[in-house]
């Protein structure tokens, strides 16, 4: 009887807990579209993720952060690559992300910063060009995805269960709600200034 | 010629003057809003350059919508720095945006005056002119960021004699909200139609003629100010001024103005532009009841979806003091001798009020004025004798939407001027207004002075603005 129930237990453990998706729409008001907010799951109690070894990539190209907004998990090196024929700059005034100064480089090059810290969020701007900003979102869990212009979004992979699933946007307020994951699962959000 | 007659006389030739060489208003309708905003004029005006409740709001908001949001803005800003500059000040340079297009507008006027009046010997002088164009007026109006605005109105005039002027009507920048709740605190500096006569300067008149017995009244004279004066006169109310001025709204429905000014005329010696260091006070304090708030709030009441109509009372006391020490006017007494007068000081206190009954809206003011003169003579400069003249002026102005497309206005001017050999001074403005396009308007204006029939303006004015 022992024997089946160490089996049982063990035969558990080893299969994959079925994974679902959290997917939906967030509303942004007061904004010209509701892209650009990140929608991640909250820390997972007793649960901690690897930092992927792939880095993560934003491009400075004709005067611009590209992606505007980049959420990564806490541990990410993200490669700051410069696509203009002229200098650019990368800092962050944020405490999260060290406040870090990443100095000036030239076209081709890449300079890189690890997000060690959760950070939500660390603002990217350039010295050369102070109309220049971008986002860095560090969060905990690799479960976050950025929504489309139209506010949609869909975070795959994510395990059934019971998550605390928050929203972040350049220039909204925050917010969050509980979202029990059981296969495909909706949850819509609104925010607002 | 007695007294009353020679004033009286003087005072018909004063209007008279006015009225051929007056022609020149200030347009205030600035397209450079419709294009950020992608919205018609009648979003704002409900006859331009008059402003509805809500184009109020947006003026009293530095040119920001009541509530407004970032997809309201169609023509995206061009960002002068990222918004996180803002956490970094003063290590990096405070974040602002410039308008996403240049932010300039045209305003044109054409105008047809055929205007009646006497000369010296009593006889009538008719004239019929074709001033093509009266005037044009390039403005520049838009915010910088979210506390910062400007406006400003470069105005080419074509004078009688052939010749051109060019006049930097208004130029000014505000700071918006500088602090505490929004709206309450605000600055503005430079030079401009202060608050002081919100609703009534001739920038937010429907009518093409403004109310020159409030703003154009001359208080110097041997007994007094007789009548109006196109330049050169004591100030009256000074309808531009160079000045720095706080204003404000609180609870959505309390006014407040207070400024320091120099009235605008001949600068004094050396190239100063005052002609004196005294400086004038302003004050005015309004509460609107009723209607939409002075800064768009519509909490608690309903509006009609035609937004040129509510019911509502806005009601305000507002006063202008002055010191004119060292300012000398050439003037004559009765028998032809010549003398200095200074306006050694003034004070204006008057009471605004506006009343929106569904289509109708009634304007009005009243001013009671009080100078103290100083008769100099003409050689030496020294004080020969003082007084303090006063004089009273009121109008009343109805408005009427008949439909938007052609509106009505009528209004009645009163001025008793500070010389008692004068007679009261009574004048009567009518105008048709059609707005044939939202930015193309017509309108027919006739003024007339009540004393003299033959002493009249019928002006057909086009305007236009893009």
């Amino acid at each position: 009887m022992k024997g089946i129930l160490v089996l049982a237990l063990s035969a558990a453990v080893a299969l994959p807990l079925a994974a679902g998706d959290i997917h939906g729409k967030v509303t942004c008001k007061g904004v010209r579209d509701s892209g650009d907010a990140v929608v991640y799951v909250g820390a997972i109690a007793g649960k901690t993720f690897p930092a992927p070894a792939q880095h993560a990539k934003i491009d400075q190209k004709n005067l611009v952060f590209w992606p505007h907004v980049l959420p990564v998990l806490v541990g990410t090196t993200v490669d700051f690559l410069n696509n203009d024929a002229v200098l650019h700059n990368v800092f962050s005034p944020d405490g999260c992300a060290e406040k870090f100064n990443l100095g000036t480089w030239p076209k081709g090059e890449i300079r890189s910063y690890t997000f060690k810290k959760e950070c939500v969020a660390a603002t990217l701007l350039c010295k050369v060009h102070p109309e220049m900003e971008a986002f860095v979102v560090s969060v905990p869990t690799p479960y976050f995805t950025v929504t489309k212009p139209d506010g949609s979004f869909k975070i795959e992979g994510v395990p059934d269960g019971s998550y605390t699933v928050k929203v972040w946007h350049p220039k909204l307020k925050p917010t969050q709600k509980a979202v029990t994951v059981a296969g495909s699962s909706a949850a819509d959000f609104e925010i607002a200034k | 010629m007695n007294g009353f007659k020679r004033g009286t006389t003087t005072l018909f030739l004063l209007l008279g003057g006015l009225v051929v060489f007056l022609g020149a208003r200030p347009a205030a309708a600035v397209p450079a809003f419709s294009r950020k905003y992608q919205t018609s004029c009648q979003t704002c005006h409900s006859i331009f350059p008059k402003l509805n409740p809500f184009g109020e709001a947006f003026r009293l908001n530095g040119y920001h919508l009541p509530g407004e949001t970032e997809e309201q803005v169609k023509q995206k800003a061009v960002s002068l720095g990222a918004d996180a500059y803002a956490r970094m000040w003063p290590e990096m340079v405070y974040p602002s945006s410039l308008p996403g297009n240049a932010p300039f507008a045209l305003n044109v006027k054409m105008a047809n005056i055929y205007a009646s009046s006497h000369d010296d010997t009593g006889k009538q002088i008719v004239h019929n002119d074709f001033q093509f164009p009266q005037e044009a007026n390039l403005f520049g109006a838009g915010t910088l960021g979210d506390h910062f605005s400007f406006f400003s109105e470069v105005t080419y005039a074509e004078n009688p004699d052939g010749s051109g002027s060019v006049e930097i009507e208004h130029a000014r920048l505000d700071v918006i909200s500088a602090f505490g709740p929004e709206h309450l605190v605000n600055f503005r500096i430079g030079k401009f139609a202060p608050n002081l006569y919100d609703g009534f300067q001739e920038m937010w008149l429907m009518t093409d003629n403004g109310v020159d017995t409030l703003f154009a009244y001359n208080p110097i004279g041997f007994n007094g100010g007789t009548g109006l004066a196109d330049s050169g006169g004591g100030v009256s109310l000074p309808a531009r001024t160079r000045a720095i001025e706080m204003y404000g709204v609180a609870a959505h429905r309390l006014f407040y103005t207070v400024g320091i000014s120099a009235p605008i005329g001949a600068g004094g010696p050396n190239g100063q532009f005052n002609n004196n260091s005294s400086k004038d006070f302003y004050a005015r304090v309004d509460y609107k009841f009723g209607g939409m708030g002075l800064d768009g709030d519509s909490t608690g009441v309903t509006l009609p979806p035609e937004n040129w109509r509510e019911t509502s009372f806005r009601v305000g006391l507002f006063g202008y003091f002055g010191n004119g020490t060292d300012v000398n006017y050439a003037i004559t007494d009765p028998a032809g001798n010549p003398f200095q007068m200074q306006q050694t000081s003034f004070r204006r206190t008057g009471v605004y009020g506006s009343l929106y009954v569904g289509d109708l809206n009634l304007i009005g003011v009243a001013v009671h004025g009080s100078d103290d003169l100083s008769l100099r003579d003409n050689d030496t400069g020294e004080e020969l004798s003082s007084a303090t003249r006063t004089y009273d002026t009121f109008f009343l102005q109805a408005d009427y939407v008949i439909v938007p497309t052609f509106q009505v206005s009528a209004r009645y001017e009163n001025l008793r001027p500070a010389d008692p050999s004068v007679d009261t001074q009574k004048a009567f403005n009518l105008n048709l207004s059609v707005l044939a396009r939202a930015n193309i308007k017509l309108m027919l204006e006739y003024h007339r002075d009540l004393h003299d029939a033959q002493n009249y303006q019928l002006a057909a004015v086009l305007r236009a603005a893009f």
